[in-house]
């Protein structure tokens, strides 16, 4: 794991009797990174140790080579951090905030100017750097969000949902912003429980599912077409049972099953399975959205 | 008509200097000392704390003034003019309206607001947060103090038939007797204000609050610290705004009233212990507050 950005070894969280985060080993390698998980599934635990803002229950954490715990600031100095909730102070220009946050990094004031003017213009809130945030719309905000991010050149940014609240056009455009991170030598993770948002941003994948490591890997166009969608009329338990008994993962959702990763074979072994338990097949085919299909088939049910 | 050529300005990576927490520190000052002031903000924002900083500064030109009609120093003692330490009676309120205007307003919307998630993403403790706040508190809220005495002190210099330097030179006890007493002033109120503020969510609120705490709740406190209740003489204590001016005529030796914590037998030393133990209490409440919430 020597060249990852973030090493994550045996990182165990709760809170009082909650456990958030249960014994994650993973490295996360330069490019962009997606967090997927649901709503509570440790994500923003996970990016707030990363940040050595909560101290972990247990594990280890490094993060471009600094350890967390020993030394936290040397590693907010070279980190930007999004957070989802509201972080804006209405009475401040976005120009003043955005300066103002590149100084918190240690910035020269007349550079943190400058660079907040560059940074504002990158994002698109050029014309309206002067004017107050208490008047910007949601899409403004988050942009001047990410701005905050990357006013100080940090060599990795932690985006916790950034298209959060934003309408399609938002969500492309800040998608598109994200990638272009990565353009410029920004090691990115972002955190989102829209996998589409993931898929089309990212090129590798920490999946967690009510805090336990459910995947972490690239995320290449072979393994998105590996899952096998299937519809069955009947008994779909039965026919999940059956194909369990035949080493194959599946996951329910009403009478939908999710089946895989797996090859070609798969489409005969759901026949099989469905022959013998009596069912029929209503629709069956690959999966259009294949990394849900996977958490589905490693989770249980879809992040929300 | 020419072509024109849109260029993408792009990303461009820094390689500068950085300073670490040392900026950061410096960062939150200026910024604190802005939002007091109320500079780069509405122009609503400005109004009430520079209209009680130009009370301040015209009330300070009209004590030298009185002394200048007075013809000398000791006509206007023999009139009853204030000088240092009286002078603490008038600023004192001035300073109490500032800082329930602006000692809200300084920390309550970071919190409210959300944007400590931003500042502790940043290479900044805690304590360099409220350790900066509170610099810019005393920096701004210390100025109403100190600067119309350096005013009335430069003032009665100019007045004095000894000469400029010869007055200076004679009344050098000022130049620690104001500060310490301004500090006094500052910490307790700075204390109060700033439980509040760490606490409530609307700064007008807190300052509300602040008031009665300070006002209302000192005038009941000495009230009731000469009842016939039991116990009722530590309840002295409880009126904050006491203790300062005790301090303040226990070190400049004036006697301006007989404040409640004296009429039940309390030395002055114990006004002094008071205002450490309420500033160190304010202190420790308000970080402890703020580590839960980074």
């Amino acid at each position: 794991m020597a060249d990852h950005v973030i090493v994550v070894d045996g990182l165990t969280h709760r809170y009082g009797s909650v456990t958030a985060l249960a014994d994650l080993t993973l490295g996360v390698p330069p490019g962009v990174t997606g967090l997927v998980g649901a709503n509570g599934a440790g994500k923003t635990t996970l990016l707030r140790i990363l940040l050595g803002l909560v101290h972990p229950t247990a594990g280890r954490v490094s993060v471009l080579g600094h350890d967390v715990a020993a030394d936290p600031l040397a590693v907010r100095a070279r980190v930007g951090y999004m957070p989802e909730t509201d972080c804006l102070p209405a009475d401040q220009t976005a120009a003043d905030f955005v300066a103002y946050t590149a100084e918190l990094a240690g910035l020269p004031p007349r550079e943190a100017r400058r660079r907040s003017s560059e940074t504002l213009y990158l994002v698109g809130l050029e014309e309206e750097r002067f004017r107050h945030l208490g008047d910007f719309s949601t899409g403004m905000r988050q942009r001047v969000k990410l701005a905050q991010a990357i006013v100080h050149d940090p060599a990795l940014v932690l985006l916790d949902e950034p298209a959060s609240g934003l309408d399609p056009e938002g969500r492309d455009q800040m998608l598109a912003l994200i990638r272009r991170l990565g353009g410029f030598g920004i090691d990115v993770v972002v955190s989102s429980h829209v996998l589409t948002d993931i898929e089309q941003t990212c090129d590798w994948v920490v999946m967690l599912d009510a805090g336990h490591l459910v995947r972490s890997g690239p995320l290449t166009g072979a393994e998105r077409s590996r899952t096998v969608t299937v519809e069955i009329l009947g008994d779909a338990g039965a026919v999940a049972r059956a194909l369990q008994a035949r080493g194959i993962p599946v996951a329910v959702d009403g009478s939908t099953l999710a089946v895989g990763p797996g090859d070609d074979d798969l489409f005969d072994a759901v026949c099989d399975a469905a022959a013998d338990t009596g069912a029929g097949i209503l629709r069956m085919g690959r999966g259009v959205t294949s990394l849900e299909d996977e958490f589905i088939a490693r989770a249980g049910n879809p992040p929300r | 008509m020419t072509d024109g050529v849109i260029y993408d300005r792009g990303y461009r990576p820094y390689d500068g200097p950085r300073r670490g927490r040392r900026g950061a520190r410096r960062a939150v000052v200026k910024d604190g000392v802005r939002r007091i002031l109320g500079l780069r903000r509405k122009a609503r924002r400005k109004v009430l704390p520079w209209s009680l900083i130009a009370v301040a500064l015209v009330a300070a030109a009209v004590f030298v003034g009185l002394h200048f009609a007075a013809g000398s120093i000791a006509a206007a003692l023999a009139q009853g003019l204030p000088r240092y330490g009286e002078l603490f009676d008038f600023y004192s309120r001035i300073a109490l309206l500032f800082i329930a205007v602006t000692g809200p307003e300084l920390l309550a919307p970071d919190r409210t607001r959300g944007v400590l998630s931003v500042y502790f993403s940043r290479p900044l403790t805690v304590d360099d947060y409220l350790a900066s706040k509170a610099a810019a508190y005393l920096l701004v809220a210390g100025a109403i103090y100190v600067v119309p005495q350096a005013v009335l002190h430069l003032g009665l210099a100019f007045l004095s038939d000894d000469g400029f330097f010869a007055y200076l030179g004679a009344n050098l006890d000022v130049l620690w007797k104001v500060p310490v007493v301004a500090v006094a002033y500052l910490a307790i109120h700075g204390a109060v204000v700033g439980v509040l503020a760490a606490h409530m969510r609307r700064p007008g609120m807190a300052a509300a609050a602040f008031l009665g705490v300070v006002v209302a709740g000192g005038g009941i406190a000495a009230e009731l610290a000469t009842s016939n209740l039991p116990g009722a003489r530590w309840l002295a204590l409880l009126a904050v705004d006491d203790h300062p001016r005790i301090l303040r005529d226990w070190i400049f030796g004036i006697d301006t009233q007989t404040f409640a914590a004296e009429r039940v037998g309390f030395e002055p030393w114990v006004s002094v212990v008071a205002v450490a133990a309420v500033a160190g209490i304010g202190a420790v409440w308000v970080r402890w507050r703020y580590r839960r919430l980074a």
